[in-house]
């Protein structure tokens, strides 16, 4: 088996109004695709644009990361386990954001 | 959390239940007049929970975290909005004590469910005070108490989403303008805010029990819910004969929730249902509370609702219902209460008394009735009537036309079984 890291975008422009009735049933579809064996980790990450740290001629200089400007955030990871490619693809495409966000797919090196 | 079905429950328990009783809670600590903004922080410690939990699972004290956070997200907006409230003596400083001590101590209280009950019975009381419209109240108690989104409200009043907000933006003004307070009436005002409140109730649970749209036919929360506050009254000093009634009536109508879906996920209706299946604990509560009911006091609609229910539960098979007793308590009811759906509904016991053809003529003149427009039992019935007079032709027309209305998906499938059959 190889491991795979989702990296979940959200569109922040779009607008969440849900009934608590809404987002019960939201939540408890992502959990459920949490609670499978696939699924090696989870972690959200903090709404901010964080930072981003380059080499200017060998200097690093920080600045604040790349979300700033775009509507599309990085909001959270997942590492699930999957034979190859086409597998973790199949999978990711279950999670409920598939639905109304972005989902990139990397394979994990060597494994 | 290791098991996906008790992830399930504790969910199910957080934000369809515990919604309400956060805003009540919120709404004491922030004032009435900012009962917008108790909703909102509510609103927001759900959507945190909605974008954290994905990732790391369910906090092993889900209640306490929310209302951690609901708490933490009411100090924010106090701080934010440099906070100015026309019936609050309290200065927002004092608030933003009172916030974050309760942040701190709530989820921990020994008497947190005693506490939380409370609040929610003073909100209910608040919401159905005399000075807001009847139905502004009702729409507001489902939406603060009951948890209830906007969408589901209006389905349960088949009514338009516009309306519904329309009518709790009213509701909520009249508490500003008005200076309500969450105090618990007395004296004269009870029995007058009573009644709302009964009303409120029994539309909770008419919301579980028949629940029109998705893929549950029986939200047994909802009729837990309804169920629990009617309880509470009724065990309380508030009690009067017909909160004795409705619990009467809540609890035998519940009562055949188990036997209403069977094995395979359908619907099966009232005659035909395993009576075996009945919840015997249910029958018991509702005939206890039924006979409390009538020690005194005037008879109500929740009185001719709960005999017909017992009526159903005293039969001891589908083929002995009394039906001659039933359309008599019919015939009570619509005279207390003039409805089109209650009219709809003594239509099929004129049709067990006196045949099909006298039912189909007892709903002819509902057919044009603005308040049935898009609700499928009334084309349903029609076309029942109609298969049993021997014209399917027109039955399946009618069937066709019940499945342009909104109903849940057992009700779909039992309609297009219906439409097979025609």
């Amino acid at each position: 088996m190889s491991q795979f890291l989702l990296l979940l975008y959200n569109d922040t422009t779009r607008p969440r109004r849900l009934s608590p009735e809404e987002m019960q049933n939201t939540l408890e579809r992502y959990m459920a695709w949490r609670n499978e064996p696939f699924t090696l980790d989870g972690q959200r990450l903090a709404e901010d644009v964080g930072r981003v740290i380059r080499s200017d001629n060998g200097t690093p200089r920080t600045s604040d990361g790349p979300y700033s400007e775009t509507k599309e955030v990085l909001a959270g990871f997942y590492l699930i386990e999957a034979a190859n490619y086409d597998e973790a693809v199949k999978l990711a495409i279950t999670n409920p954001h598939a639905q109304h966000g972005t989902i990139e797919v990397r394979q994990i090196y060597g494994t | 959390m290791s098991n996906p079905a008790e992830a399930g429950v504790l969910l199910e328990h957080l934000f369809r239940r515990q919604a309400g009783r956060m805003v009540s809670h919120l709404t004491r600590l922030l004032g009435p007049a900012n009962l917008d903004l108790a909703e909102e922080t509510v609103q927001e410690a759900m959507l945190r929970a909605l974008q954290t939990w994905p990732y790391q699972g369910v906090p092993e004290r889900a209640e306490a975290w929310l209302f951690r956070v609901a708490h933490n997200a009411a100090i924010d907006a106090l701080r934010r909005r440099r906070f100015s409230a026309p019936s609050a003596e309290d200065s927002p400083e004092d608030t933003i004590a009172a916030l974050a001590r309760a942040a701190d101590t709530i989820p921990d209280r020994p008497d947190l469910e005693e506490h939380l009950r409370d609040e929610e019975l003073r909100m209910i009381f608040m919401c159905c005070h005399p000075e807001i419209p009847r139905d502004a109240a009702v729409a507001l108690s489902l939406k603060t108490v009951g948890g209830f989104g906007v969408n589901e409200i209006a389905r349960a009043f088949l009514a338009e989403e516009a309306a519904i907000a329309q009518r709790l933006v009213r509701a909520k003004r009249q508490i500003r303008d008005r200076g309500l307070t969450l105090d618990m009436p007395a004296g004269r005002d009870l029995p007058a805010r009573l009644d709302a409140v009964l009303e409120v109730i029994y539309l909770i649970f008419n919301e579980g029990y028949t629940a029109h749209e998705g893929d549950a036919l029986i939200r047994h929360d909802l009729c837990g819910e309804a169920l629990r506050l009617g309880r509470l009254i009724a065990d309380s000093s508030l009690a009067a004969p017909r909160v004795h009634a409705l619990v009467a009536l809540m609890a035998l109508q519940a009562a055949r929730s188990p036997a209403r879906i069977d094995s395979l996920g359908e619907l099966v209706v009232l005659e035909e249902q395993d009576r075996s299946r009945w919840n015997q604990d249910l029958i018991a509560l509702g005939f206890q509370q039924f006979e409390r009911s009538i020690a005194g006091g005037a008879p109500s609609v929740y009185h001719a609702q709960a005999a017909i229910a017992a009526t159903h539960a005293r039969a001891a098979s589908g083929a002995d219902i009394d039906w001659h007793m039933i359309l008599s308590l019919y015939d009570d009811l619509l005279a207390m209460n003039p409805s089109p759906v209650v009219a709809l509904n003594r239509a099929v016991a004129v049709a067990r008394v006196q045949g099909p053809a006298a039912g189909l003529a007892a709903i002819e003149t509902l057919r044009t009735d603005p308040r049935l427009r898009g609700y499928y039992l009334l084309p349903a019935l029609r076309g029942h009537l109609l298969l049993e007079l021997d014209r399917p032709g027109e039955a399946a027309g009618c069937f066709r036309a019940a499945l342009e209305c909104r109903c849940s998906e057992p009700e779909r499938r039992f309609l297009r079984r219906r439409l097979e059959s025609a």
